[in-house]
Order: C-alpha cells, then sequence, then structure tokens
C-alpha cells in the first residue's frame, strides 16, 4: 500500500509538472506575454507610413516601453494610416503636442513607437489624438533623396485587377504586398515579360475597398528593409478620377538596383549609364 | 524468385499495418472497460512517463544548447544574433520538441512496454488472464496505451521548457546575447496557437498515439519465444521511429 502511494504521488508530480512546463511556455515566450496588463488608455495618431509596423509592437518613451500598438487600419479612400496607440494608465501625463515617430531597432530589428514629449501642459485623455507624427521612409526614397532620383515617379492605373508597366521589377514576385501608406491593399497578381514593348506587365489585384484611388497615382517597387521582399507602394495623385477595373496605371517607378545606384555615385552620375531607376514609359 | 519474395514482403507489410490498425480498434472499444483498472494506468503513467524524465530533460537542455551556439554562429554572419530567442523556441517547439521526445519515448518507454507485454504472452501469463476471464486488453494493454497518451504531450512540454532554457544558457548566459533582446524578440514572434499548441499539443499527442500503439501492437503479436520477443523490441524502435518522421511531415503540411 505505501509502495503504491509512492508512484501515485510521484505521478501527479509528474503531470503538474508537465501542465506548469506547459502554461509557462504558453505564457512566457509568446505573443500572450505582450498583452499588456492592468488598466490603459488609447490614444490614435495617424502615419502617412508605417513601414513594416505591427500590432502588438511596443510604444516607447526614452526607450522604455509604456505601451502597445492596438490596431493599425487604412480608411478606404484616405493615404494616411490611422494607429491606435494603448498606453498603460501610470504613463498618463504625456503632454498633447507630444511626437509619435516610428523607429526601428538596429538594421534588422522590429519598428515600434517613440513618442517624444512636447512642452504643452495639456496630457492627452482617453481617445484623444496625437497630431504630430513622423513616419518611416522607405530605403528607396531615403536613397532616391540622395541620389536625386525620387522625383522622376512614372504613372501607374489600376483598380480591381490593375496594371502597371515597369522597365524593371527587380525581384519582385506574385503574391507580393500591395502597399499604400504602408499598409496592404492588395497584392500582386502576375509578373509577366512583355514579348513586344519588352518591358515587365504587373498585373496588381486591389481590394475593393480601396476604390478612391486617383488614376494619376503612381505604383513604384519598393524594398522592405535592407535584405527585406519587395512590394509595390502605390502614391496617391491628385485626379478626380478614380481607378477602375483593367486600367493600366501610367506612372511607374522601377525597382532601383542598389548596384546602379552605387555605380552612379563613383562615376558622380553619369547621364549615360541605363539607369534601372527611373523609366518613363508613358505610353 | 526475388520479385515474388518482394511481394510477400508488400503484402506482409501491409497485413502489419493493417493488423495495427484493427488492434487500435480493439483497444478503443476495451477503454471504457479498462477504467476499472484506473490505479494500472497510474501505474504505467509512473513507469513510462515520470521515470523518462531524466532522459527529456537531460536531452532538452542539449538540443538547445547545441541551437544556441549553432544559431549565434550562423546568424553572426548577418549580425542577427538578436533573432536566436526566436529561432531557438520556434524549432523547438514546431519540430525539435515533439520529434526528439517522441524518438526518446519509442526507446525508452516503447521498448519496454513491448518486452513487458511479449514475455507475458511468452510465459502465458495473457493466456492465464483470459482462463480467469479477465480481458488482457482491458487490463493489460489499454492502460498502457492511455499512459503513453498521456504521458506524451507533459514530456513534450518539460522538453520544450528544457531546451528553451538550453538556448538561454548558451546565447545569453556564455555568448552574451543581451538578455531583453532575446526575450523580447522571442515573445513578438512566437505564436500560442501556430507554434505552442500546434507543436506541443497536436503533435505530442499524435506521436504518444502511434508510439504507443505500435508498442503495445508488437508486444501483443510477438511470437512466443524469446528470440521472437527481442525481435518485437527492435521492431518496435524501427517502426516508430519511421511513423514519428513519416507523421510529422503529412501533421506540418496540415497544421502550418
Amino acid at each position: 500500500m505505501t509502495q503504491r502511494k509512492s508512484y501515485a504521488v510521484g505521478t501527479g508530480l509528474f503531470i503538474v509538472l508537465g501542465f506548469a512546463a506547459l502554461a509557462y511556455l504558453a505564457t512566457q515566450t509568446t505573443s500572450v506575454a505582450n498583452v499588456s496588463q492592468g488598466p490603459s488608455y488609447d490614444v490614435t495618431t495617424q502615419f502617412a507610413n508605417v513601414g513594416q509596423l505591427k500590432e502588438r509592437a511596443p510604444v516607447k518613451v526614452a526607450g522604455v516601453r509604456v505601451g502597445q500598438v492596438e490596431s493599425i487600419s487604412l480608411e478606404p479612400g484616405k493615404e494616411v494610416a490611422d494607429v491606435t496607440l494603448s498606453i498603460d494608465r501610470k504613463y498618463g501625463q504625456i503632454p498633447v503636442d507630444s511626437v509619435a515617430t516610428i523607429y526601428t531597432s538596429g538594421l534588422l530589428g522590429d519598428q515600434y513607437v517613440g513618442l517624444q514629449y512636447g512642452t504643452a501642459k495639456q496630457y492627452v485623455k482617453d481617445g484623444s489624438r496625437l497630431a504630430l507624427s513622423k513616419s518611416t521612409e522607405p530605403l528607396e526614397a531615403m536613397l532616391g533623396k540622395f541620389f536625386g532620383a525620387g522625383a522622376a515617379a512614372d504613372d501607374l492605373g489600376g483598380t480591381y485587377a490593375v496594371k502597371a508597366r515597369f522597365t524593371n521589377v527587380g525581384a519582385l514576385s506574385p503574391g507580393a504586398p500591395v502597399k499604400m501608406a504602408g499598409v496592404a491593399i492588395g497584392s500582386v497578381k502576375s509578373v509577366q515579360a512583355d514579348p513586344v514593348k519588352l518591358d515587365a506587365l504587373v498585373t496588381l489585384s486591389i481590394d475593393k475597398k480601396y476604390d478612391q484611388i486617383p488614376d494619376d497615382s503612381s505604383a513604384a517597387v519598393f524594398t522592405s528593409g535592407l535584405i527585406g521582399s519587395q512590394y509595390v507602394a502605390i502614391q496617391p495623385g491628385g485626379s478626380p478620377d478614380m481607378l477602375k477595373d483593367g486600367d493600366e496605371m501610367i506612372l511607374t517607378q522601377s525597382a532601383m538596383q542598389l548596384e546602379d545606384l552605387i555605380g552612379k555615385f563613383l562615376v558622380n552620375g553619369s547621364p549615360g549609364d541605363k539607369s534601372g531607376g527611373k523609366s518613363s514609359d508613358a505610353k | 524468385m526475388s520479385a515474388q519474395t518482394q511481394r510477400n514482403m508488400v503484402t506482409e507489410a501491409l497485413a502489419q499495418i493493417g493488423q495495427c490498425g484493427l488492434f487500435l480498434l480493439t483497444i478503443l472499444k476495451a477503454v471504457p472497460g479498462s477504467f476499472r483498472y484506473v490505479r494500472e494506468t497510474v501505474r504505467q503513467l509512473w513507469f513510462v512517463g515520470a521515470m523518462s524524465l531524466t532522459i527529456i530533460m537531460t536531452c532538452g537542455l542539449f538540443v538547445g544548447m547545441v541551437l544556441g551556439l549553432q544559431l549565434y554562429y550562423v546568424l553572426s554572419i548577418f549580425g542577427g544574433t538578436a533573432a536566436s530567442g526566436t529561432v531557438v523556441a520556434i524549432a523547438i517547439y514546431r519540430e525539435l520538441g515533439p520529434v526528439v521526445t517522441a524518438l526518446l519515448f519509442a526507446g525508452r518507454a516503447g521498448t519496454s512496454i513491448t518486452a513487458e507485454i511479449g514475455l507475458m504472452r511468452a510465459t502465458d501469463q495473457i493466456a492465464a488472464m483470459e482462463m480467469m476471464a479477465v480481458d488482457p486488453i482491458a487490463y493489460v494493454v489499454a492502460p498502457r496505451f492511455l499512459a503513453g497518451l498521456i504521458a506524451m504531450p507533459l514530456l513534450c512540454s518539460v522538453f520544450c521548457a528544457l531546451g528553451i532554457f538550453g538556448g538561454h544558457l548558451v546565447g545569453v548566459t556564455w555568448l552574451g546575447i543581451d538578455n531583453g533582446t532575446f526575450w523580447s524578440n522571442m515573445t513578438a514572434n512566437v505564436d500560442v496557437w501556430k507554434d505552442v499548441v500546434n507543436g506541443i499539443v497536436y503533435k505530442s499527442v499524435a506521436f504518444g498515439a502511434v508510439v504507443s500503439l505500435i508498442a503495445v501492437f508488437q508486444g501483443y503479436t510477438t511470437p512466443p519465444t524469446s528470440e521472437g520477443v527481442a525481435y518485437a523490441t527492435t521492431r518496435t524502435v524501427v517502426a516508430s521511429s519511421i511513423a514519428i518522421l513519416a507523421l510529422d511531415f503529412v501533421l506540418t503540411a496540415f497544421l502550418m
């Protein structure tokens, strides 16, 4: 009888140990651990481009976590992303003129929202809006500014199935995201070489929700991060007419190739080389 | 001649799989009857589960430590050692935890189940039970099957916990990856349903069922000779290993 009891107790211990290990792993090593505990309040802000920011990404003040990103959404017809930040109630004294900026931790790290305090005596409350924000800049935009190539965006037209021609799509593949203001609004349906015009014909399928894209918007092939995958970014134009199914986007900007950029830089921008960075294939 | 032998081998293998499936149905039918022998199930849980803890914990620790070392080496090429926490956790939860635990379980517990039941068969204990109107499936086979089914996910959880600890030990304590980066990268990228539940719960329950079924089947159907018992024990390990790895591929494809 005593012997029976000893293994029964041992078995019980084993079962408790197993469940304890499972509970620990499930709650402490997964994203469940990031769900903020304790009371919090919501503050909204708007970014022109959220880049790779994800929901539940940290919100930091002076590098210390004070909350997390609650939601990221793009209202149809607008070209700025709405981001809701959920901030711990402990940190209730954030001035209303604080600036929200999207930073990256390290070169390959995740993105987070950093808050820099303003000088106002009023503090943000639940549901209020931070008017000042700074977006991420895609690497291409920064490089483009640096090399003076950013202004040469060409036009492209598209709607639900929208076509766009690029002289160079880089490593763009079907299924890659189509983004506006950094938020995915569709995907690349097909990438084909045109046997007659000798360029790449890319078909984009865009969510029907976003039917307010002006027909003079431009499409560009960007890379997320330094070694990230490529995506198509749409920059809205100003035309009163909207893109419809089957349209072709006229203004496009091809994938920039690092080799071309560096080559340009080294030879002091000699205009003779066939730059992959620009394409003026307006029809 | 050789073609005929080959055909015989294929028929033999198919017959084994078929018999094994039918045996599973027999066990499932006997499970309600085995609840009378719940003490026996607890005793088996002690033998196959709690007694396997030492080997599982040691191996989990070393697997985690090796992962920590290898990842540090590979990721430092890209300057991405901060991601090692994520990769250790995902590799262990999704693949190494369930698969290595199941392979160890087949070697540690599966063989002893086969040998024990095989010897009961060889020494006519099973026939004696039938004489006494005790259903040997309900008294001998079902408790061991249930114990394996329950023990596997628990052992897998312990393995994973020790694996993460080992990866942390090597990566953070010895090689100097920042502690906060290690954990925050892990918690940011590991999903509780896709990684932890799919790996530790679904995969290891499936592996536990397969390993226990093969072990009790090989033991119960062994030829009643010492050579037969030896052969059945070997076959338990071989068949379980193949079944675990093949099933792992199928489950991964479904659970992705």
